[in-house]
Order: structure tokens, then sequence, then C-alpha cells
């Protein structure tokens, strides 16, 4: 186990560790006793502790002086002194990727992996194998295969794991010990069966139907090792997810056999086995739920504390399969070990019931100050969850939370806190001011960048909206006065929202922004000039474009676009259309609040999904001069699961055209398909201009074929289609085995499903974190509105979901929840139609008997705007 | 007082032991010839090409061998070097049936001869012509000749014939050897 030092000791250097002050050139100089004869195998014991102690360290060892040291110390294996000797194994595999010639020993270890010393032939097996690079592998491949069935458990272990490590290195060569580890995986002792099932699973896991058998093999055979099973247990829910084998499996029942095992080990693995596999209904999960319940009471706490953990993650997706245990939950949460009593409270916070959560909250913060940061977060995450099921509770609970915001705490646990009340502001209106002073209160002193900037753009978005804004600009500009770049930067942007929005305010906005162009940093500098200067504008549409609502193109994107754009410079400006918008719109919308601890820090600016298509499909030449590519669907399936072929369908949309990309796989293994193409026929005035066939499709190794087609020109209302498609292609048989294809073939055909084309696929999503503002910039030129009745939709939530799913656009301003027990609904949505028009769509719903709903939709363009109105009607 | 007085001096203080560095092309025999002399329950029952260096030990009339058994193929001969200056006996071994590699087994001896860990030390070298069972062998003398041993006047030197599978000729040899190193110690 890895000790933790304490802050403190480390820094005043009590001098609890003698390895403290070491100096590398000291240690080396010391490491010349190695060469003296004879060998004094304290000093050098000491000596090597000290290097290897060094390099632990992170200690940078040049080349020469870490193969020096190493040579002088290859001399110590003329000294038989144990200790010694194990310790030059130590030095070796710490050493083996910075010195050179390493292989010196090579003769030296399989001396002692042969020898008689038991205690020196697992060390030195694995330092073998970690000196032994593939060229070399086939020198001590007999030694290999003989260690690995030795009747000494130790050294067959050492052989299984370090095989297992060379797998990665040289597959082939370790495929060829699969005999031999098949004999270890039937030995008694537990730890060689465990590694032996280790090595032989890692040699088959591409291989499913060698991985099904080899379990089979093992299931019937039974085993002797609980390690082993714990392993199979989690290779077989591997293989049940992956195969999404259903309960009647044969590997579930082995899963579940093991709840039965005499081994706790083995039982828990498999109820935990059991609890976490995706769709588990209530009555697969009953017998699971007992064992962990049983273990709650066990004597050991370690049993305790995973039984609770467990349930605790249970409690998440089925509460109520959890609420069996509430009983034993309760004796834990006095449990003298702190970790166990808030995973016990937690998961009760989960399950009880409503008049609990005081009492509860009560108890937990009795301890919360003795427990370790991790399970503060754990706390934090069932509060967001209790906060979720109980509105009312709104209240305790933002309580708790500013007394958690005031304590001592890292980043993680902050961050926990912090994403907790954003989304109690988001979800209860109520909420949102008190809730935005904690957060005040919170960033007059917060060491997290991060979380600072995150608070200062939620300020800038909300505050302006609240009753009175004029109370969050001193906490801002303190930030201003303060603070780092990156949040001064912050703090500027949410400055400028107050003052696109509130009038009275604007003045000393103006005052406070116009101080900060003399700021040191340029990127405060430019921001605070440039939004002075739109400010001064006093335009509505311009405060909404440039300050309200940013951009909505894709950065990656943007910047590709320019790259481009300066390699083939031109006399026409630079088009902000041809820049691919950003899908996946950085998450406003947090509909669920998801476990804390999982919410991703900002994503990395990795190339989207689109950009890759974009790529891809510019290399085929066929495709050239489309313009850039305007929206790419998620895969549509054409085919039945467990088919013959498994096709799917990714739709591309242009500025005028759109190429639907076929991913194909064959899954017949006894059959080659060549010329594959899939056939399309529209049923309106779309036009096929082009078929790309896949040149050849192997067993089980996917491909793809294109077919571009022409939109129709002549009516832009014609956004939806749908077509008829049939795979054709050309087929040769092979030989199942050896994949050997027959010498001719004969053409086939194959019924794929129909392929739909809506109105969707014409608009990409952008979200505007300021509707309002948007609305207003687009300006009521091309507005129309329109009435209708949806007679079928019961709940105005179902109406929403099949608004927002039917038109593809982006809710905003979270209207994408409806809140309970209201009978009328207002929905923002947001989207660029294709060709690149702004089309913003508001649509108020009544529940009355059935939904009415009035839609009203502005564009900058007035086709756009009928699309949209005819598609809903 | 020079290297070697020291080394004698000290030799004679601490019980007699003898470090030896057992150099010789590949497949020549020098882990066969360290086998032989190891004691019985010791020897391996077969022997592989030598990947590196191992460590063996024997004693003899009262000392105590320590021998670097070095692998003799050609990328790993460079790696002598960082022995040599640990090394009071060299044992050099010929395959005396190859005729067509003396010249590497020259060349390799006038390489370690030359190198200054070993050219200014009295340092006795052994020669085996190993392997004078096979029917073609050279004889020592003419192997002595294509080496040309007799150019070696500032250090001790012996070579014979040896079969290191037999174990013949193995003992007249590290009689010479033990003689040499105490004639060192007085
Ligand atoms: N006929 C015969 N064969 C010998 C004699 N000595 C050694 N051998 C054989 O020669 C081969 C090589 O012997 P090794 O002792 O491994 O040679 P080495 O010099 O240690 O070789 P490296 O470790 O590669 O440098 C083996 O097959 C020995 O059995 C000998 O005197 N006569
Ligand atoms: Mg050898």
């Amino acid at each position: 186990m890895i000790k933790k030092f304490d802050k403190k000791d480390e820094e005043s250097g009590s001098g609890s560790n003698p390895f403290q002050h070491l100096e590398k050139s000291a240690v080396l100089q010391e490491a010349r006793i190695f060469n003296e004869t004879p060998i004094n195998p304290r000093k050098c014991l000491h000596i090597l502790t000290k290097i290897i102690y060094l390099l632990n360290q992170g200690e940078h060892f040049g080349t020469t002086e870490a193969t020096e040291a190493f040579f002088a110390m290859t001399r110590l294996f003329q000294s038989n002194d144990q200790t010694l000797r194990r310790m030059c194994y130590l030095t070796i595999k710490e050493m083996a990727n910075i010195s050179e010639d390493v292989i010196i020993v090579t003769s030296s270890l399989t001396k002692d992996m042969t020898g008689k010393e038991d205690v020196y032939r697992g060390p030195a097996i694995r330092a073998l194998c970690r000196i032994t690079d593939t060229t070399m592998l086939q020198a001590i491949e007999r030694y290999m295969k003989q260690a690995i069935v030795d009747k000494v458990p130790s050294v067959s272990s050492s052989a299984l794991v370090s095989s297992l490590h060379m797998v990665k290195m040289s597959f082939d060569v370790v495929k060829r010990w699969v005999n031999e580890a098949q004999e270890a995986a039937s030995s008694d002792n537990i730890m060689v069966q465990y590694h032996a099932l280790g090595l032989l699973y890692h040699l088959r896991k591409n291989d499913r139907l060698a991985v099904t058998k080899m379990l089979n093999k093992f299931t019937k055979s039974g085993l002797k090792s609980p390690f082993a099973y714990c392993m199979m247990i989690r290779i077989a829910s591997k293989l049940l997810e992956e195969t999404e084998g259903g309960h009647d499996s044969p590997l579930f029942d082995f899963i579940e056999s093991c709840l039965r095992n005499k081994h706790e080990m083995v039982v828990y693995e498999a109820a935990s086995a059991i609890v976490h596999m995706p769709k588990c209904t209530a009555r697969e999960l009953a017998p699971a739920v007992s064992v962990l319940q049983l273990f709650c009471s066990s004597p050991k706490a370690a049993l305790r504390y995973a039984a609770v953990r467990t349930l605790n993650k249970v409690a998440m997706k089925h509460p109520s399969a959890v609420t069996a245990c509430n009983l034993d939950l309760e004796n834990l949460i006095t449990d003298s070990n702190r970790s166990i009593a808030t995973l016990a409270i937690t998961t009760l916070l989960k399950t009880g019931s409503e008049s609990s959560v005081d009492r509860l909250m009560k108890q937990i913060s009795s301890f919360v100050s003795e427990i370790s940061d991790e399970f503060k977060v754990v706390v934090v995450q069932a509060i967001s969850a209790l906060c979720q099921k109980y509105p009312r509770k709104h209240g305790v609970m933002m309580n708790f939370l500013s007394n958690m915001l005031r304590d001592d705490g890292g980043f993680e646990y902050k961050r926990a806190i912090v994403d907790c009340i954003i989304s109690i502001i988001e979800d209860n209106l109520e909420t949102k001011e008190t809730g935005l002073a904690h957060l005040c209160e919170f960033i007059e002193d917060c060491e997290h960048t991060v979380l600072a900037t995150k608070i200062l753009h939620l300020l800038g978005k909300e505050g302006p909206r609240t009753p009175t804004p004029s109370k969050y600009i001193r906490f801002i500009f303190n930030r201003v006065v303060l603070e780092s770049e990156a949040v001064r930067a912050a703090a500027i942007s949410a400055l400028a929202k107050f003052g696109a929005q509130n009038d009275d305010l604007l003045p000393s906005v103006l005052v406070l922004m116009q101080r900060c162009m003399m700021d040191s940093d340029d990127e405060v500098r430019d921001r605070a000039t440039f939004y002075v200067n739109v400010l001064l504008q006093k335009q509505k549409a311009l405060n909404a474009g440039y300050i309200l609502n940013g951009l909505s193109v894709s950065v990656p994107g943007l910047e590709r676009s320019l790259h481009q754009y300066t390699l083939e410079p031109s006399e026409k400006g630079f088009d902000m259309k041809t820049v691919p918008l950003a899908t996946a719109p950085i998450t406003e919308q947090k509909t669920e609040i998801t476990p804390v601890a999982t919410s991703k820090l900002p994503e990395k600016l990795s190339p989207s999904r689109q950009v890759i298509y974009q790529e891809q499909l510019a290399a085929i030449p066929e495709f050239q001069g489309l313009g850039p590519l305007f929206k790419s669907s998620e895969p549509v399936q054409l085919t039945e699961a467990e088919t013959e072929y498994v096709v799917r369908c990714i739709k591309h949309t242009f500025a005028n055209h759109m190429i639907f990309q076929f991913d194909c796989t064959n899954t017949l293994n006894d059959q080659l398909l060549q010329r594959v193409m899939v056939q399309m026929e529209p049923s309106e005035a779309y036009e096929v201009l082009h078929y790309v066939p896949a040149a050849s499709l192997y067993y089980s190794q996917p491909g793809s074929c294109y077919c571009l087609v022409r939109l129709p020109e002549d009516d832009p209302t014609a956004v939806s289609c749908t077509f008829s498609c049939t795979m054709k292609y050309l087929v040769r048989d092979c030989d199942p085995n050896t994949g050997e294809p027959d010498d001719d073939g004969y053409d086939d055909e194959y019924v794929l499903e129909d392929l739909e084309v809506t109105v969707a696929d014409h608009i990409q999503k952008v979200l505007k974190p300021n509707f309002g503002a948007a609305w207003e910039e687009v300006g009521d030129e091309f507005e129309k509105e329109e009435t209708f009745a949806l007679a079928t939709v019961r709940t105005l939530e179902e109406a929403v979901n099949n608004i927002i799913s039917f038109l593809g656009m982006q809710p905003c301003e979270r209207s994408d929840k409806v809140p309970e027990s209201k009978n009328s609904h207002v929905l923002f949505l947001a989207g660029v139609f294709r060709g690149g028009h702004d089309v913003l769509v508001r649509s108020r719903l009544a529940l009355a008997d059935g939904v009415t709903m009035q839609v009203t939709v502005r564009s900058s363009d007035e086709n756009v705007v009928d699309v949209i109105l005819a598609s809903v009607g | 007082m020079g290297l070697f007085d020291k080394l004698t001096s000290w030799l004679g203080l601490k019980k007699k032991e003898v470090n030896v560095l057992c150099l010789g092309l590949d497949n020549s025999g020098k882990t066969t010839i360290i086998n032989q002399l190891k004691p019985s329950n010791a020897q391996a029952q077969d022997i592989v090409p030598t990947i590196g260096f191992s460590i063996e030990k024997f004693k003899s009339s009262g000392l105590s061998f320590t021998v670097f058994d070095m692998s003799g193929q050609g990328r790993y001969r460079n790696l002598w070097e960082h022995y040599y200056k640990d090394g009071h006996a060299i044992i050099y071994v010929i395959d005396s049936g190859d005729k067509l590699r003396m010249v590497v087994a020259k060349d390799e001896l006038d390489t370690l001869l030359n190198h200054p860990d070993i050219k200014h030390r009295r340092i006795p070298i052994l020669f085996f012509a190993n392997k004078m069972d096979l029917r073609d062998a050279l004889s020592a003398v003419t192997v002595s000749q294509l080496l040309c041993l007799e150019n070696i006047k500032d250090k001790p030197w012996h070579i014979c014939a040896s079969d290191a599978v037999k174990g013949e000729g193995l003992q007249e040899g590290v009689e010479w050897l033990q003689d040499q190193i105490r004639a060192m110690k007085t």
C-alpha cells in the first residue's frame, strides 16, 4: 500500500525518510564499490536501495551513467547473498529501459531461473522478461515453457504473469505457449490457476468464440481458485454485455450460480456483476441485492464496505430494489468506519422517504468534517439526486451545500458542490437568487480558476435577468481587481452581459470596463475593448449577436477553415457560413443530474465526428465541389439485428446535395462480397447522381459505399423523401477456414429497410444561451404563426419531446423540461437551416383535451419559415 | 608500488580468491570448460550459447576461482571490456577445429592485449586449444603460431590442447594457472 505522506510532514522534512536528500552524483560515486572484491553485501544493498529510490522519484539518469552503474551492478552476481541478489533483480527491472546492453545479464538470469534456489527463480523470470525484446525472446522460449508448468507455484506464476506482459510485445510467440498455460490452468494452486486463466484469456480475447469455449470448459469443470472465479465472472459479464445476451444465457446462469459459491469474494463479485448489468430487471436483481444485504452485517469491515458501496451505486438506478436493505443500512450509519457510515447514509438518502431526509442530513453533518474529500463528493452526489426527487427540500439542501462550500476541501469536492448548486438553480427558479448569492460569496475566496470562471459565466447569464441585477456587479468587479488573467477575462464577459441587458446599469458597466482597457493582459484588454465598442453602439441586434449569444461554429472547424483560407488566398472575404457548426452544443441542458463525479472537464477540442466525415468524404473524387458538409445524421439501421449483412446509413447534408454513406458488414464467413452498392429509389423529385461502390467486403470487416443525391432545386419546401434501398453485389463463396474465395461468383441482392429524409436532416442544432436576445436579433420580418391540435398526444412532456426530435432543433433556456403539474408550457428551439439561415421556433403548448400548440417561426429567410410550418402541419 | 605488487599483496591477504575472465569466440567451448572444472554436483547438464555473461565458481588446490564466462558471439564481444579491470587472470579458448575463424580469434586477442585495462598489466593468460579430439583439429603448436603467441613478451602465457567434453587437458592448464598465481604472491 502506498503511504500517503501528510503535507505537513513533507514540508517540515522531519527526517523520517533517510533517503530524503540523496544526490544522484554522490550515489553513483558510491556505486563504485560494486567493483571491489570481495563484495560487501550489506553496503551494496544499501546503495542499490538508494539507486532504486532515486529512479522512483523520477530522477533522470543519462544513458552513460546508467549503463556504467548497471554494469557495475552485474558484478554483484558473484555474491550469493539472497537479499542482495533479489535487489539486483529489482534494479535490473528498473533500469531495463534506461541502461544500454542490459541483455548482458541474460545468461545469469536464465541460470538463476533454472537453478536450485527457489527463491531466485520467480524473480529471475520476471527480471528476464523485462530485459528480453522480441528478437531475444526465441532464445528464452524453452525456459519460459518449462517455467510455466513448473511445480513450484511462485515460478509458474511468475512465468505466467511475465508472459502476459509479453503478449503486448510478441503476441505470436507467446501464443505458442498456450498448451503450457492450459496445463497450468488445472493447477491446484489458486494463484497459478488464476494467472494461467488470465494469460489464456488475453491470448484469446479478440476471438469471442474461443473465449466462450474457454468459459464453458471451466465453468463445467469447476475451479479451485476464487480469484479465477472472479475473473471468469468479469469475462462472462463483459461477454454478456457485448453480445447483449439476455438473462436466459448460460453465461448469466453461471454468474448467478456464483452467488452460492463458498468464497465471499466470489459471491461479492457475482453480485456486483449482476447489479451492474445494463438491463437488469428487479427479479434478477433481488438475489444479488440480498447477498449484499447479508454482507452489510458481516463482522469484516471490508465486506461491509464493499456491500454498502455497491448498494449505493445500485440505489441510483434501482432505488426500490435497495429499499429492502434499509434496515441494515440504518444500522451502518453509526459504523465506526466513517467511509461505511457515509455510504450507508447517502444510500438511504437515495432510497429513503422525504421525511427521513432531515434526520439523515443531521447525522451526516455531525461527521462530514472527518471524512475524506472522496466521500464528501459521495455526499454531494446524494444531495444532487435528492434534490431531483424532492424539490421541496431545495431550501434545506441549499443551506447544507453552502456550509460545505465554506469548508476546506479540494477541487473535485468544490466542483461537485458548485455543479450541484447550479443544477438546483436551473431546476428551481425560486432558489436562483439564494444560490447565486452563495456562489458570489464563494468566488470571493476561490483558488480554483475553473470554478471561478464557471460561476462568472453563470452570473453573466442569469444575473441580468434577476430582479436586482445591480447587486452582482460588485462581486464581479472584485474579480477584475483581484484575480488572475483567466478570471479577469471571464469577469469582463460577465459584466458585458449586464451592460447589454440592463440599460440603467450600462453607464457604470462602461466606466468599469473602460478601466480594464488598460489591463496588463492581452486577452482581458481585448475583451474589454471589444465589448465597450459593441455596447457603445446601443444596438439590440449587435448585443444579441456578439455579447449574449456567442459563436455557434465549431472552434476546431473554424481553425481549419481559416487555415485553408490562408493557404488559398482569394479576393472574396472569409465566409463564416462555410464553417461547420458546433455539433452537440456544450451542455447547457443537463436534463438529468448525472452523478457529479462523472461530469467531465471542459471537453478537449478534438475534431468532431463531423470534421472527420468531412475529410473522409472530401477524399472521394466523385464528391468534389459540394461545398462544406452541413450536417451528418446519427447512423440509421437498415437491417434487423443478427442478419447476414448489417447495414447502417449516415445521411450527410450539403447545401444542395446529400450523400448517403452505407456502412456494411458481412457476417458470413463463407462469403466474400464485391462491388457492393446500395441502390436507392426516391419517392420525390430527388435525383440520384452517382454511386460509389465498396470494392470488397471481407467477412466481419466493415466497408462503406456511397450514393450522391441532388436535392430538388425548384421546390425548396420538398424537404422530406422516402428512399427504398436495395443492396447489390457480387458473391464469391469462400472456404470458411482459410478465407480463400472461389474464382468466380454470382450477382445477388438484398432488400434493406426504407430510408427517410426528414426536415431534421436539413437543420443543425444551435444553442442560443439567451434565446430572447436571439429572437429580437432575427426580427419579425418573416415571422409566421400557426396553431395545431395534437390529438394523439396526452402530456405536455410527450409533446415537447416529439417536437424536438421531429424538428431536430436545439431546445434553449432549459425549456425542454416541463415543470410538473403545469398545463401550459413554452418551448424555445434554435437551429440553422441548410444554407446558413438562422431559424428560431417558439412553441406555446396548452394541455386541454389533447395538446394545442401555437407555433411561431422566425428566420432570416422566408422559405425556411414555410418549410418548418409545412412540415409540422 | 605498481598495480601488480598491490595485487600480489592483496591476494596474500584475502584468502586466495582469484577472478578469471574466460574469453574466446562463440562455440569455442568456454562454458563447457568451466562446467567441467566445477564440482560434479554443480555441473550443468546441457550447455547453451551464453548470452551476456555468467559467473561461475570452482576451487582448486586451495584457491577459489570466480570465473566471468563471457559470451563469444560477435555482437556481445564489445561487452568483454566492462570486466577487464576485474580479472586477475585470463583463460582464452580457441576452437582448434575452426581454421576459418582463426584470424578472427587472433584479431580479438590482439584487441584484448592492446586494451588500456590489460596492456600494462602482467596478467597471466592461459590458452586452451580446445576440441583437440576433432579429426582435423590443429595442434597446440600450430594454433600458437597462427595466433603469434611468441610475440607476447610482457605477460606469462601458456597453451595446452584440451577436450572439454571429456575433460582432458584441462587440469594441466589449471595447474599452470595456479602456479602463476602463487608466484605472483611471493
Ligand atoms: N567435440 C568437442 N566439442 C566441444 C568441445 N568443447 C565444447 N564442445 C561443444 O561445442 C559447443 C559450444 O560449446 P560452448 O561451451 O557452449 O561454447 P562457448 O564458447 O561457451 O560459446 P558462447 O557461449 O556462445 O560464447 C557445444 O556443443 C559443446 O558440446 C570439445 O572439446 N570437443
Ligand atoms: Mg558459453
